[in-house]
């Protein structure tokens, strides 16, 4: 049955060419008319095997190797396409990521800097507790010395200013005192009551 | 005036030139000048094809390359995968050849002197013919011969009208080649008449200037210039009438392989 469908299939058409076929008596001697529209076989025939020879030539030869490159053209564009959102995706995060690393940098090197800041704060706050305990001891020590100074100043002078009684006294009553008397320690306890009082 | 007396002798002579004409053997058996013209285009078209596919690389290079691409890719998505749809890989082969093949005959007749070979009705029913018998060999294929004789009629169309619509659907398959072949002979004749006329015209009124200078004649041939440009405006019309006409040709061959394939209408 397939094989009386197939021998119809091929007839269907070759029977309805014979009908369609021009008819060479119909075209002889046209030359003008309706006839022009009578086909002639010297024009048919060369027509007919022109174009099914080159028919079949081109699709055994020409259209399967241009399609096929125009398929390869087809899928490596769409490939480099696919290819280019990759990468630009790629890009995207990477440049995401970098701008989060370079957030992350910053954000490090502004405690980093906070950081060092409080440092050298702290650092400058016991420096300068530092000198202040420094000088203040100095000051203390030099206040000292001063106070030990002027007392042996003092003591000094006492010894002087006793001496030089005596000896004006002595000169005025025109007789030695007795230095290490009793007159030299009543001038030096005078001089330390003044001294005292001076001192207070 | 007188050239217009000589027009229609002119324009008759012209006529008859269109004629086929045996070059070689006679009209029965033999070659018309159209038949030499369109072996012609043939080579023509098979040295065309034979260089883009030499020069055909995956980035096309140079306007012809590209140009025929251009054509190709018209074929490929405008016809085989706009009309024939999913089965368009199987027919692209028949179409791009049939389109391009017309399109190098209509061309070729557009160059001054030659002729074109789509100009004759034998060459167009041989290419109307060859269609025709693609697409019933292809709907007997895919329905099996009953079943593509009976899809011939609508599905859907109570008795005894599906058999008077049978009828006209088995009339109107049957002009369907009549009429590829004429439309394409008809557009093409008719264009080449009209531009032979127009040329005719701006000859006859120059002519008596080209004989004899005068300041007559020259007044006389001024129409000349007028005939000249509605001849390039016909000429770039033709153009356009070369190509609209292979594409024509190759969408309806593209729109009844589709019909004859299609499941049921």
């Amino acid at each position: 049955m397939k094989l009386l469908n197939r021998a119809a299939g091929a007839a269907v058409p070759v029977a309805c060419a014979l009908m369609a076929t021009p008819v060479p008596a119909f075209a002889e001697g046209s030359a003008g008319g309706p006839a022009i529209l009578i086909p002639n076989m010297a024009e048919f025939i060369p027509a007919l095997i022109a174009f099914l020879i080159i028919w079949v030539v081109l699709a055994k030869v020409a259209w399967p190797k241009v399609l096929t490159m125009m398929d390869e053209r087809s899928r490596r564009i769409a490939d480099s396409l696919e290819e280019a959102e990759r990468t630009k995706q790629k890009a995207i995060d990477d440049r995401h990521a970098s701008d989060e690393l370079v957030a992350d940098a910053r954000r490090q090197a502004a405690e980093i800097v906070l950081a060092a800041r409080q440092d050298a704060e702290h650092e400058r706050a016991r420096i300068i507790a530092a000198a202040h305990t420094e000088a203040e001891e100095i000051i203390s020590k030099a206040r000292a010395n001063a106070e030990d100074e002027r007392r042996s100043l003092y003591a000094e002078a006492a010894g002087t200013i006793a001496d030089l009684s005596v000896s004006v006294a002595s000169k005025i009553v025109e007789k030695t005192l007795d230095e290490d008397g009793e007159q030299r320690r009543l001038i030096e306890r005078y001089i330390k009551e003044v001294g005292s009082l001076n001192a207070d | 005036m007188d050239a217009f007396s000589k027009l229609p002798e002119e324009i008759n002579h012209l006529v008859s030139e269109f004629s086929s004409m045996p070059v070689v053997g006679g009209l029965g058996a033999g070659l018309t000048q159209y038949s030499v013209w369109l072996l012609v285009a043939a080579i023509v078209f098979a040295a065309i094809m034979l260089v883009f596919i030499k020069r055909q690389t995956l980035v096309p290079r140079g306007v012809f390359v590209n140009g025929v691409e251009y054509l190709i890719e018209y074929v490929q998505d405008d016809v085989a995968k706009g009309v024939v749809g999913t089965e368009w890989r199987r027919h692209f082969p028949f179409l791009a050849t049939i389109f391009l093949f017309i399109l190098v005959n209509n061309f070729i007749g557009l160059i001054p002197g030659c002729k074109p070979g789509t100009g004759a009705i034998g060459c167009t029913a041989a290419l109307a013919l060859v269609t025709f018998i693609y697409f019933v060999y292809f709907g007997c294929k895919k329905h099996g011969v009953i079943g593509y004789i009976k899809s011939l009629a609508p599905a859907g169309v109570m008795f005894p009208m599906n058999v008077f619509v049978w009828v006209i659907e088995v009339f109107s398959l049957l002009l369907r080649p009549i009429t590829l072949a004429i439309r394409l002979f008809c557009n093409m004749f008719a264009g080449h008449i009209v531009m032979g006329s127009f040329s005719i015209m701006a000859t006859l009124f120059a002519e008596p200037l080209l004989e004899h200078f005068s300041a007559m004649n020259a007044l006389g041939a001024l129409p000349s210039l007028a005939w000249l440009a509605i001849l390039l405006i016909i000429y770039a019309v033709e153009l356009i009438v070369a190509f609209v006409q292979a594409y024509v040709f190759t969408v309806l061959a593209a729109v009844y392989i589709q019909i004859a394939e299609a499941e049921g209408h």
